[in-house]
């Protein structure tokens, strides 16, 4: 594309100016952060006053993938991503499917469907901790009834059920979400073309696989990327209900332990810390970028 | 009218250059928030050239280190007078004022020398104590009378009584905090302490010496053993203080650990169980080790090193003021809050608002507080995961302590 042949100079200019606040504002928020924390990722250092400042290479990023603790973080963060993105699509999509129908007081329904995302995620995550409790959680005290748990299990505090209750809520809470974006997406096929596969004899289900699909694509590839970043750097849910206890810390809960509990530590794990920040980063970027390639999505 | 406001503007102006302000976090639990006020209102009345800020922060004490941090990190001078948690005086000391000479100003031969050596690293005096905190047992008295038992003496003890009434009575025996996080750490020293072990002694990691070892075990396998036998709801790995004070609260269980906060609010008139509590020392492991701990917890008072000169001195004044006899009577009167003062339990006004000081005295005297050391933070990880391991079923407590051994040793500086 030849930008210079189709745009006058004088709009150039203006336009220039009119980007240049924007710029300024990610550059300050974004940019300069995200340059100086891969930065620091190359030093062992601490706040602690007095600490000198080492230059250290690659030795954190190889420290990191030798630290036990970080291994387990990034396999629990995927786990969680994988389960929880797969299971709020196929809900979310069901839902939108449904919501899409015309029927009675669908606008009331719409509504009302998006109040857990409505709720804080604090706040959710602390209402669903008191239902898992092992006392008086009326979750826990369902399960115990029906026989799936054995009475006085703590769902938060043994290993697999707690990760499970941690998706069931992030389920809970994001259904919703993926279910609006997905419905917004159902909205722009034309119900003239489901007509006219009707009446080329097409089943629901083949209506379903070559017209609803197709044309959804570009909506879920963005849904899916939305859902996959949010999930990569899942925090709050986690360090509210079990603070990365029995194998459900993820690596945004490793990191603030690193970057705040232990941030004047003499061992110097601030550029640690930092170097984490940065796998985190490129974990979201590689993800992305396999997202876009195989969904031949284009962000112009 | 212009005249009238020319002359206040300076007026003002010449005040202030003779008057400090200075600003001072502080915790919002209860009606310590209100108290504080009260007591900060009568020392600007003392001292009017000092103006107080509050600052009131989160209650969450991670919360608090987190703000801490920023504040210390950024290197501004506010806050001047910072409220720190027990086990932080090591990890922020480059940041707080050495108070090394004013031993005597704040008149600390008075205090409870373990709140006192918590405050104290590498020899230097970075804060005061404010109020104190130890683990105590609750327990129910009228359970303990209906099936003829006496107040156990041992964690044996302890053990049969509990699994004896819970089974009549359908409740829990015995509640404690088994979440990993801060709170496992106090209640792990308090188990290895009574049993006589110990795991990290002036600053060398003992957890696996010969001397140790066993008893470190012994008491691992024990807190394993309460929650095997029924004694302890397997759920108490998710408990914290206040899941804990619930159960034990709603008439669930016949004993608790827990810190003194939760006196007041078993014996509230909307409990079911007031007037039906105890409180006692927590027991002692077996013989010929055994003996009584209690973890030491509280608040202490700082001064930002950033602060100006005559922060600084106001600073101290406020502290000193705070810290002193009759205000520490005050605060226990009106917030509950132990005083750091021996002094202070021998006034009738705290006896008569907390007639159970009296019973607890000498836990308060012992209170054991937690490793002191910049690196507070990691060993306490290393201690919550390894015995947190052990609760939830996924390690045995030899191999745990082995480990937690080895981890603690990894963690030189």
């Amino acid at each position: 594309m030849n930008a210079k042949g189709k745009y006058k100079r004088q709009d150039m200019v203006l336009a220039f100016w009119l980007i240049l606040p924007t710029l300024l504002a990610i550059g300050i928020t974004a940019f300069y952060p995200l340059g100086q924390t891969i930065y620091d990722s190359f030093f062992k250092w601490s706040l602690r006053p007095g600490f000198q400042r080492q230059f250290v290479g690659f030795q954190n990023y190889i420290n990191l993938f030798k630290d036990q603790r970080f291994l387990s973080a990034l396999w629990n963060t995927i786990y969680f991503t994988i389960f929880s993105v797969l299971i709020e699509f196929l809900l979310g999509l069901a839902t939108a499917l449904v919501l899409n129908a015309d029927f009675k007081l669908r606008g009331l329904v719409r509504a009302a469907v998006l109040i857990p995302w409505a709720i804080p995620t604090a706040v959710s995550s602390q209402m669903w901790k008191w239902m898992f409790n092992d006392q008086y959680g009326v979750i826990s005290l369902m399960l115990y009834k029906i026989g799936l748990l054995e009475a006085g299990t703590p769902i938060l505090g043994t290993p697999r059920l707690a990760m499970a209750a941690i998706i069931a809520v992030d389920v809970w809470k994001t259904t919703p979400f993926v279910a609006l974006l997905l419905l917004a997406g159902l909205q722009t096929i034309p119900v003239e073309l489901y007509e006219a596969a009707r009446i080329d004899g097409a089943g629901l289900w083949r209506q379903f696989t070559s017209i609803t699909m197709p044309i959804l694509r570009p909506t879920i590839g963005v849904t899916l990327i939305f859902r996959t970043l949010d999930a990569l750097r899942v925090f709050d849910v986690v360090y509210i209900m079990t603070q990365g206890a029995v194998g459900t810390e993820t690596l945004a809960v490793y990191n603030r332990s690193l970057l705040m509990d232990n941030i004047f530590s003499p061992r110097g794990l601030f550029g640690y810390g930092s170097a984490l920040s940065v796998v985190i980063f490129l974990i979201i970027g590689v993800f992305t970028i396999i997202y876009m390639r195989s969904l031949n999505i284009k962000l112009d | 009218m212009k005249k009238v406001v020319a002359v206040l503007m300076i007026l003002v102006l010449a005040f202030s250059a003779f008057s400090v302000t200075i600003t001072m976090t502080a915790g919002a639990v209860g009606t310590e928030l209100e108290t504080l006020y009260k007591q900060v209102e009568l020392f600007m009345k003392e001292n009017p050239d000092i103006t107080v800020q509050i600052m009131p922060m989160p209650n969450s004490s991670t919360d608090r280190h987190d703000l801490y941090v920023t504040y210390l990190a950024s290197g501004v001078s506010d806050p001047d007078v910072l409220m720190l948690d027990v086990i932080w005086p090591a990890e922020f000391a480059p940041f707080l004022v050495d108070l090394t000479d004013d031993y005597k100003y704040f008149e600390l031969d008075e205090f409870f020398p373990g709140t006192v050596n918590s405050n104290t690293v590498d020899g230097r005096l970075v804060s005061v104590p404010w109020f104190t905190d130890a683990g105590i047992l609750y327990y129910r008295k009228d359970l303990l009378v209906k099936y003829g038992y006496d107040v156990p003496e041992t964690w044996d003890e302890l053990f049969t009584i509990a699994k004896d009434i819970s089974a009549k009575e359908g409740i829990n025996g015995f509640v404690w905090q088994g979440a990993r996080y801060e709170g496992l750490t106090c209640n792990v020293m308090e188990f290895v302490h009574s049993f006589g072990g110990e795991i990290i002694e002036s600053g060398d990691v003992v957890v696996d010496d010969p001397k140790y070892f066993d008893k470190n075990v012994a008491a691992v396998a024990f807190m394993k053993k309460l929650i095997d036998e029924g004694v302890t709801p397997k759920g108490v790995t998710t408990y914290m203080e206040e899941e804990a004070r619930r159960v034990f609260q709603n008439g669930d269980a016949v004993f608790m650990r827990n810190w003194p906060y939760a006196w007041s609010l078993a014996n509230s008139p909307d409990s079911p169980v007031a007037g039906k509590v105890g409180i006692t020392v927590l027991p002692k492991g077996p013989e010929p080790n055994g003996r009584h701990s209690a973890t030491l917890g509280g608040w202490n008072l700082g001064i930002n090193k950033n602060s100006s000169k005559a922060e600084i001195e106001a600073a101290k004044k406020l502290i000193k003021f705070l810290t002193s006899h009759e205000q520490q009577v005050f605060k226990a009167v009106h917030a509950g809050q132990t005083p750091t003062r021996v002094s202070a339990y021998n006034d009738p006004r705290t006896l008569e608002a907390n007639d159970f000081y009296a019973d607890i005295l000498d836990v308060f005297l012992s209170a054991e507080p937690r490793p002191i050391s910049p690196i507070y933070n990691e060993i306490s990880y290393e201690i919550q995961v390894a015995v947190h391991s052990v609760l939830t079923g996924q390690a045995q407590p030899k191999a745990a302590v082995e480990s937690l051994a080895k981890n603690l040793k990894g963690l030189i500086y």
